[in-house]
């Protein structure tokens, strides 16, 4: 049969066998054409059409179910010689795996945290209907103004697109009934919060309407952890009676672990219960706002909806109530999402975590590219000779994919044990930027992202690779040197984008470096060292009312404090800096400087407050820079007196002495003398500025929250015999944290600190294997010249010329790299502006140093490859080829 | 069992013996099997080249080489025939399915009595 006489039915039968193995059918695949069409002719001839049908019909079936399984057959077959291979070849094996592990074991790390944290829908019911509420009053500088019970009722009445609608806030109280006091972080929420959320409890109920009516009997809800730590897991916790606000409270259920937001608390009660939310002054103030509202979108409502809505309500307010919403303060509301408001301190820091290990896994894949392409240069004989005996280039590129496969399973492998073993260090990482770090896990797609990660790369890498070495081995038939070049080039190009990409991941790393030991540095304003601070709550119910006895107490305790060996000073005061519990910041109030005018449009200036014995500067080492600072004599009947931080002084009253002047918190009514200016203080982080801060005798405001203790001795030591010491004088009261300044400190920057050591982890990786790849691809690149060297050598070239040659071959590559390194990192470490502290992205020095180490690790893997060519014996070396 | 290296697959057992009376093509074979078994077993193209790849493996067939006169020849066609191990292999498996034919008739006797 010719062509000429081919049917349509040849043709797609032809088309049809496609479906099987390369191999298969060029080896039967014309005998089955000619077989198929001499069936049809015969039944055609013998049976008529009806039997020809049942011909194609079962023709077709038998290839449909011939073919998987001769696929399978030949899969096997390569995955039996792809293992041959790679035991015959343990070292490039074992290299390219565990080089590729490394770079899909960073992502994979990473990507269990995004996954978790930023793609998993939140673990509430339907979690992207959530929204939060916000007010804020922009032109006042507030982002968020909270809730007042009035508004929350206005919100809920006047909504269209809310289906649901709950409240929030949370404060300490003092917990009695377990074995000590215990300060507890109390969720206060309205009895629909829950169902809301779509949370329900591990053990009892949750809060009803009727436990939310004033005068109905206290009821308490357990956070899963509270209950696990403090209750012991107790699965007959229920109908426990704890005493709060002189109270008894019962429990009547307790939380599954579910992601906290705004705070993580360790209980909950009903608005009613809480003695602040519940009173009189608190309900009917439409401007006394501290509350949260969430809300859960209706079916058919979109985000964008809603915030009209909320603006609509906003705009409402404003002319009905024009005294709470003043136009200067340029009032709105918002509605957010919740899922997005959970992450969104996270968000920038995954991400940039995510592309510097994608940078390594890029450089990992440029270094396994070059191994495969140094090993085709290797396996030419073999392919040569397989070409030869009749194995297509598809069934060679088939064979070379397998290889690249099993390959990639390997290196999933071993970055799933990567992502597994650094879970340990990543979940406490995630948990100071997000409520979700709870979620972080290995799960499916995290198993997914690992295997889709290495089979991309190898596949891509690896048939790039070797559809290259194909087109080579081609040429490879006509003529050897030019297949020589082109390799070369490829290879070059490699190692340049490797030495590049380092570069830009080193730079990346170093600026973050760089701007942390600049945070580590920053002068908090006072001195950390061996100050101890043990936060301590009175039992409210008891001392609130009754500042005598209160401040009797504070007497009580510095003078037994003050006792203990080693105890230099020591103060009490409302707040210490640094606190790490105090989430919100200080306690601050807007205030007014006597004879200081104000138009209409401008609102009153704001400061933080602070309560403090005199003995508060000296302790925490906060210099004063002129007056005074608190002396016994100022008492609560006496001159009011205030010490203002040096910014506020300069803020208010410029060049002129503060000194003597006076302010107001109430209209006027009280006036209080400034008597001293104290040095700025780092109170509420150390890459803010510090805040404009006002501190008042504890005398004249009696607010204590810490007793403050510099001691000569061992601050743990200390620790224990303050915390002793306010148990002894009233067991009443809760002491939830002893810690020194120093600790504080280092919790405050514990964040920027462990994303540094991350992202400088991978960038040392990049490093490590970028200097792996230069130095093999130039050990190959010497063996290939051996017998040049030998020429050279004869002629009378020394062993310092010859190293010369491979070092200026390999640094060539690496100057170039680092020439286009520098560029991309110009380019890209642009976004990592936000997250600089008093450096920028085009920091000199940073780039200087990268360049530098560069340059050296490149030295140092041109060096071996370059003694062991100089050490080329010129007779063995002209006798080889 | 048989002396061959795997057992054969029925189709396997059908196409050794379609190949009894000499060397065949691929449709011979087809024709031959659906001969034999009056039209019981019909081949497709796709399960007899896998099956003559394995045959061929295991050298129970081998190609022939001298092909026939130019005009009664097609190119893409190629020719088989049974190895001695081929013919052992068919015998073996033939007297397999006497064995249990024979088990089988006495079993039939012994029900058809009870």
């Amino acid at each position: 049969m010719t062509e000429s006489t081919e049917t349509r039915a040849d043709r797609f039968y032809r088309a049809i066998l496609r479906m099987l193995p390369f191999d298969f059918r060029s080896e039967f695949g014309p005998e089955m054409e000619d077989t198929f069409r001499s069936q049809r002719t015969g039944a055609e001839q013998e049976s008529g059409w009806k039997a020809l049908i049942s011909i194609w019909w079962e023709g077709l079936l038998d290839i449909f179910r011939t073919a998987p399984r001769e696929h399978l057959t030949v899969l096997a077959q390569d995955l039996r010689f792809a293992l041959r291979m790679m035991r015959k070849n343990p070292g490039y094996a074992l290299g390219a795996i565990l080089i590729l592990g490394l770079g899909i074991g960073a992502n994979t790390s990473i990507f269990s945290v995004v996954n978790s944290v930023l793609l998993q829908p939140l673990p509430y019911a339907q979690g992207n209907r959530l929204v939060v509420l916000r007010q804020s009053a922009p032109k006042a500088g507030v982002d968020d103004l909270a809730f007042s019970v009035a508004e929350i009722d206005d919100f809920r009445r006047r909504n269209h697109t809310l289906s649901g609608l709950a409240e929030y806030h949370s404060m300490l109280f003092t917990l009695f009934g377990g074995s000590e006091a215990r300060r507890v972080r109390t969720g206060v929420v309205s009895a629909d919060f829950f169902p809301l959320l779509g949370v329900h409890p591990l053990l009892g109920r949750t809060f009803q309407p009727a436990d939310d009516r004033p005068g109905a009997p206290a009821v308490l809800m357990l956070s899963y952890e509270f209950w696990k730590q403090s209750a012991g897991g107790d699965p007959h916790i229920v109908g426990h009676v704890y005493r709060m606000n002189d109270r008894p409270h019962t429990v009547i259920g307790v939380l599954p672990p579910f992601p906290q937001y705004p705070n993580e608390n360790d209980v909950y009660m009903p608005t009613s219960d809480c003695p602040f939310r519940s009173s009189p002054g608190m309900i009917s103030n439409r401007d006394a706002r501290m509350m949260h509202v969430f809300g859960r979108l209706k079916q058919d409502e979109t985000m964008g909806r809603c915030h009209s809505d909320m603006s609509a309500i906003a705009t409402h307010l404003q002319h009905e109530y024009p005294k709470s919403y003043p136009p200067t303060v340029g009032y709105r509301a918002d509605a957010l999402s919740l899922r997005g408001e959970l992450t969104s301190r996270a968000r920038p820091l995954l991400i940039l975590l995510l592309g510097a290990a994608s940078f390594v896994l890029l450089i990992a894949c440029a270094n396994v590219a070059n191994l495969i392409l140094a090993r085709m240069a290797r396996r030419e004989q073999e392919l040569l000779v397989r070409t030869a005996i009749g194995a297509g280039a598809g069934r060679l590129l088939r064979q070379l994919l397998t290889e690249s496969l099993l390959m990639a399973l390997m290196a999933a492998g071993v970055g799933l044990l990567m992502a597994a073993g650094s879970l340990r260090v990543l979940t406490p990482f995630a948990a100071q930027l997000t409520p979700r770090a709870r979620e972080i896990g290995l799960d499916g797609w995290v198993l997914g992202f690992a295997i889709l990660c290495a089979t991309i790369t190898t596949v891509a890498f690896g048939s790039a690779a070797a559809l290259f070495s194909r087109r080579e081995l081609a040429a490879a038939l006509k003529q050897s040197t030019m297949r020589d070049t082109g390799r070369r080039f490829a290879r070059n190009v490699l190692i340049a984008a490797q030495v590049a990409f380092s570069c830009i991941l080193l730079i990346g790393a170093g600026l973050m470096v760089h701007s942390f030991v600049r945070l580590s540095n920053v002068n908090p304003g006072f001195v950390p060292q061996r100050v101890v601070v043990a936060e301590f709550d009175l039992n409210w119910s008891r001392y609130s009312g009754h500042a005598q006895q209160a401040l009797a107490f504070t007497d009580r305790l510095l003078a037994r404090v003050r006792s203990q060996p080693g105890v230099l000073s020591a103060a009490v005061s409302s707040g210490f800096p640094l606190d790490p519990q105090a989430s919100m910041g200080a306690p601050n109030d807007r205030f007014q400087v006597e004879g200081e005018s104000r138009t209409a449009t401008e609102s009153a200036p704001v400061t933080d407050l602070r309560a403090a014995t005199p003995d508060y500067f000296r302790t925490l080492g906060v210099p004063l820079l002129s007056g005074r600072v608190f002396a016994d004599s100022d008492l609560a009947g006496s001159l009011p007196v205030a010490i203002v931080s040096s910014s506020l002084a300069r803020r208010r009253w410029g060049q002129s002495d503060p000194l003597g002047r006076r302010v107001s918190f109430d209209s006027g009514k009280k006036w209080i003398t400034v008597v001293g200016i104290a040095g700025d203080v780092k109170d509420s982080g150390l890459a803010q500025a510090a805040p404009d801060e006002l501190y008042l005798p504890l005398t004249q405001s009696p607010a204590m929250g810490a007793v403050l203790v510099r001691t000569a001795g061992d601050p743990a030591i200390t620790a224990a015999e303050v915390r002793r010491a306010v148990l002894a004088l009233d067991p009443e009261t809760a002491v939830p944290l002893v810690e020194t300044l120093e600790q504080a400190r280092q919790d405050n920057i514990a964040s920027p600190r462990t994303t540094v050591r991350l992202v400088a982890s991978f960038a040392a990786l990049a490093l490590l294997i970028a200097v792996a790849g230069i130095a093999s691809m130039l050990v190959l690149w010497v063996k290939q010249r051996t017998r040049e060297f030998g020429i050279r050598m004869a002629v009378g070239a020394k062993p310092r010329d010859i190293i010369g040659i491979v070092i200026r071959e390999g640094m060539t590559l690496v100057v170039i790299g680092l020439i286009a390194g520098c560029a991309g990192a110009v380019a890209l470490t642009r976004f990592l502006k936000a997250l600089l502290f008093e450096v920028t992205p085009t920091d000199l020095p940073t780039y200087v140093a990268v360049c530098g180490l560069l340059l050296c690790a490149g030295l140092l893997a041109c060096w071996i490859p370059s003694r062991r060519a100089a050490l080329i014996d010129p007779q063995l070396a002209l006798r080889c080829e | 069992m048989s002396d061959a290296p795997t057992p054969l697959t029925p189709a396997m057992f059908n196409v050794l013996l379609a190949l009894a009376d000499g060397e065949k093509h691929g449709y011979a074979i087809l024709r031959g099997v659906s001969d034999q078994t009056n039209g019981e077993v019909r081949l497709g193209a796709g399960t007899l080249y896998a099956m003559i790849k394995r045959l061929l493996i295991e050298g129970l067939i081998v190609e022939v080489r001298n092909r026939p006169a130019a005009d009664q020849d097609d190119p893409r066609r190629r020719y088989y025939r049974l190895t001695s191990a081929g013919r052992d292999a068919a015998m073996a498996e033939a007297a397999r399915l006497e064995k249990v034919l024979s088990r089988a008739r006495r079993a039939i006797r012994a029900f058809r009595t009870a």
